[in-house]
């Protein structure tokens, strides 16, 4: 009898968003992860005495101060800014760590889906477009998508990001507004610090975790089976 | 941070709306709300001030400010607009800053009170907050605090030292080694980065600027005298003191957040009027040194820019009545916008920063989405595309694909602040994870229906200099490695990625059942894709919790007729398994003549507890008793 593996649901996942991604024309971008101190903070306008620098717990790198475990993808940003001028459409889909108590909704390495578009006039209207256009197809269904202020250093206007299922009995996440990302329109300072002139070009960023996509949209109650390799939870996929 | 709102009501004349409307006012055009929560007559809302805010929205003044923005209803009692000036200045106080760090310091005199208990009305408010109420003087120093967001503090005049009838205060680096006790008593060692403010006449210090005050000139029940401060700390080392010594105050807090100098002239006769009020005493006078003036550079910003960024179409006059509720000073020439930010914003620099004040202010629910264009992309990410293909080949061969931490207890690259100390060390190659997962699924191949635990891992490790993207494959058919089974299968597995590629590979690591290549240096070799493949797309699963008790197998063999459907026998065999049978896997077929022979192993667990083999065993009778009524013969 023939058995047939199981690909694990992160990369599952990633692929798909992937596929989403590219039909809308964003390439997928990577970058390290120990990553240097310019590129995922100094960069994105977190300056180093800044209680913004706060917002993250960061792994260091024993006697090498400029070197740091990714705190996020948006690290990448300026890595791809600095090697393509606008447009600019990218996703970059990656692990990145926090130096953080591990419970069951908490996990100090986990995924995240950075997205990136840069244009001559790039609004908060196109960012809209784009992330309904991915929730519809990545959960499924007709889905609305709302913004609240919040505050990321490397984007301003700030905002969260909600979407809203079109209400279906047969999924329980719709009908109700839930909590998918951090987004926003990329800061100046950034753009300026990646070579890419502001005053002509203007865009958005947003940042999601890939296991909170996973949690939502597959009911897993602890993040931690994720990365334990036991195939009781690989398998079911 | 906590806001009373029974104490923002105090700002208004006006009703202010109920604190689930408040709620989600401030959700949709100001902070997240992390919680809501009635405490007696009162409610108190937790705002998750985020750090662009923190400097003038961490306080109740700053909070209905925002509210008075956001609903239009007018402010009717702000400090702010008032601007209280103290007299006389006197000459009793000497105040000496020999720190840049400091740039601002006022002390006040105030004579004759009486410590004691707070009135009901102060304890209600402080304790609302959830915080602990002290005595009158010390409650209405951290009151005034929570009102304006201006740290401030009392000291005992009469544990200071005096020179010609003068008190000295100085505010000074801390020398190395200093050691300060606090009022609450612990005991802190300083070094030259930090801040100090010294009895000037003794040089000894009685706070650590800006954190918390010294065991010193603690005000207790006897204190008659008392000189309050009101200052501003520069807010690098406040947040390095604060970080190094660990101790964050709700002082520390404010300072590090760059709160505005303006608001210590401001918050000074504030807090000795409360206090004269509820301790009694007599100003004698106060003193001051530094300066409190705050310059705003303008911002410059057009409507038609605020429309291109939020996606909106304001008119002109839609921003104006924005900036005007702000109390902003403008001047609008054409559609731009010049605004002179007020001196407790320390956050409007650009025009983007207007942009969103402008925006969450309308409202972010009124910007209407673009569609995008449906356009494939025109480059394919080559390491994204051949991990995905080489996935495939594996998962088409039995193998399961693992993710594994990327830390180690011991290995080449060391975390400088690791989690625990069997995470110390970044993993520098994927085989010890791949043989730790494959040990931890061996107990369970029953379960899973596996004879063999066949697993990978495609992921980054790392040495000093460099990470690489690699691929580990893992097998193991019994409970130890078995050379002569598992590197057969292992060397298949390996071969048919290698005709996946097209490419010879170069393997290391290989040990055990498990072998491991680096994706980063064939990638250069392959050919560039010209478009992804089509993802197939998997209905949705719901996960399913599984059960954390052992499991028990046993197997049962038998001759059925050579037209049974073996779907139908395994119908049979759960059903009268029961539901503690949780997998039926046919692991054996064979034909001998017109009869087939058909092995099963069947899969007992419990969700709630371990089994017992003779529980099982009572089960299994049942089946062997239904196989034989179903006219199958036992082998």
């Amino acid at each position: 009898m023939k058995n047939i593996g199981h690909q694990h649901l992160l990369s599952k996942m990633i692929a798909e968003i992937n596929q989403i991604f590219s039909q809308i024309g964003f390439e997928f971008a990577e970058g390290p992860e120990r990553e240097l101190v310019k590129y995922n903070f100094d960069m994105l306008n977190v300056p180093a005495d800044h209680p913004s620098r706060d917002m993250q717990d960061t792994f260091y790198l024993a006697d090498a101060p400029e070197l740091v475990m990714r705190t996020h993808t948006s690290a990448v940003q300026v890595r791809y800014m600095l090697d393509n001028k606008p447009p600019i459409r990218m996703i970059c889909p990656g692990k990145v760590f926090r130096n953080e108590a591990t419970d069951a909704t908490h996990e100090a390495q986990f995924f995240q889906l950075e997205g990136l578009m840069i244009d001559k006039d790039i609004s908060l209207g196109h960012m809209k477009g784009v992330l309904e256009y991915f929730s519809s197809k990545f959960f499924g269904g007709e889905v609305q998508v709302r913004f609240r202020p919040s505050f990321f250093p490397f984007v301003e206007p700030g905002v969260e990001v909600d979407m809203m299922i079109a209400k279906n009995e047969h999924n329980k996440l719709s009908g109700r507004w839930i909590e998918i990302m951090g987004a926003g329109m990329t800061h100046p300072n950034v753009l300026r610090n990646a070579g890419i002139d502001p005053t002509v070009y203007q865009g958005f960023a947003f940042g999601a975790g890939i296991d909170r996509l996973a949690v939502l949209k597959y009911g897993i109650d602890d993040i931690r089976l994720m990365y334990n390799g036991d195939l009781r939870f690989v398998n079911q996929f | 941070m906590k806001i009373s709102h029974n104490w923002l009501q105090t700002f208004f004349d006006q009703q202010i709306p109920n604190p689930a409307e408040l709620e989600d006012l401030l959700t949709f055009h100001s902070s997240e709300i992390e919680e809501v929560v009635k405490v007696g007559n009162d409610t108190v809302i937790d705002v998750k001030v985020l750090p662009d805010k923190s400097a003038w929205l961490m306080s109740h003044r700053g909070m209905a400010k925002e509210i008075s923005v956001i609903t239009g209803i007018p402010m009717a009692h702000d400090i702010f607009k008032t601007k209280p000036v103290l007299s006389p200045v006197l000459d009793k106080i000497n105040i000496n800053l020999k720190t840049a760090n400091c740039d601002y310091y006022a002390s006040a005199l105030i004579n004759g009170i009486t410590v004691g208990p707070s009135p009901a009305w102060l304890v209600e408010r402080i304790t609302a907050l959830g915080q602990r109420s002290i005595n009158n003087v010390v409650d209405a120093t951290n009151y005034i605090m929570f009102e304006l967001g201006q740290p401030l503090h009392a000291f005992d005049a009469d544990k200071l030292a005096t020179e010609n009838n003068q008190y000295k205060i100085g505010v000074r680096n801390a020398n190395e080694d200093e050691e300060i006790i606090t009022l609450t008593g612990e005991n802190f060692k300083l070094s030259s980065a930090d801040m100090v403010v010294v009895d000037a006449v003794t040089d000894s210090p009685i706070a650590i600027a800006g954190i918390k005050g010294g065991q010193r000139a603690t005000v207790d029940l006897n204190t008659k005298n008392i000189l309050l401060e009101s200052a501003h700390f520069e807010r690098k080392t406040i947040r390095h003191t604060a970080k190094n010594i660990k101790l964050r105050t709700d002082a520390s807090v404010r300072f590090e957040n760059g709160i505005s100098v303006g608001l210590a002239p401001l918050s000074l006769p504030v807090v000795l009027e409360l206090i004269i009020k509820i301790a009694g005493g007599e100003l004698i006078g106060y003193g001051k040194a530094g300066l409190a003036e705050v310059k705003r550079d303008n911002v410059a910003v057009t409507t038609a820019k605020i429309n291109s960024v939020l996606g909106l179409n304001l008119t002109n006059e839609i921003v104006l009545s924005i900036l005007k509720k702000f109390d902003y000073s403008y001047k609008l020439e054409g559609d731009n916008f010049t605004v002179t930010p007020p001196w407790e914003r320390d956050d409007l620099f650009l025009a983007e920063d207007l942009i969103e004040e402008v925006g969450r202010i309308y409202g972010m629910e009124h910007v209407a989405s673009i569609k995008p264009k449906l356009e494939k992309v025109s480059k394919v990410n080559v390491r994204q595309y051949y991990a995905e293909k080489i996935r495939r080949t594996l998962i088409d061969l039995g193998f399961s694909e693992v993710f594994t931490s990327s830390f180690r207890s011991k290995d080449k690259v060391k975390i400088k602040n690791a989690l625990a100390s069997d995470k110390g060390y970044l993993r520098s190659r994927l085989h010890d994870n791949i043989i730790e997962a494959i040990t931890k699924n061996i107990p369970h191949r029953d379960l899973l229906g596996l004879t063999t635990i066949k697993i990978f891992e495609i992921g980054t490790v790392f040495d000093e200099e460099s990470e690489s993207f690699q691929l580990a494959l893992g097998v193991r058919t019994g409970t130890t490695y078995k050379a002569k089974v598992d590197d057969e299968l292992l060397k298949t597995a390996q071969h048919e990625i290698e005709n996946t590629l097209g490419l010879n590979i170069t393997w290391f690591n290989t040990d055990e059942g498990v072998s491991e290549f680096s994706l980063d240096d064939i990638l250069s070799k392959l050919p560039m894709p010209l478009q992804y493949d089509e993802v197939v797309k998997t209905a949705t699963i719901n996960y399913q919790p599984f059960s954390i008790y052992p499991s028990i197998s046993r197997d049962i063999a038998f001759w059925v007729s050579s037209d049974t459907e073996s779907a139908k026998v395994v119908s049979l065999l759960s059903e009268t398994a029961g539901n503690l049978c949780v997998r039926v896997t046919l692991f054996d077929t064979f034909m001998k003549e017109d009869k087939t022979s058909l092995a099963f192993r069947l899969v007992f667990q419990s969700k709630e507890r371990t089994l017992d083999g003779s529980e099982v065993d009572s089960l299994m009778t049942k089946v062997y008793d239904a196989v034989a009524k179903a006219g199958w013969e036992g082998r």
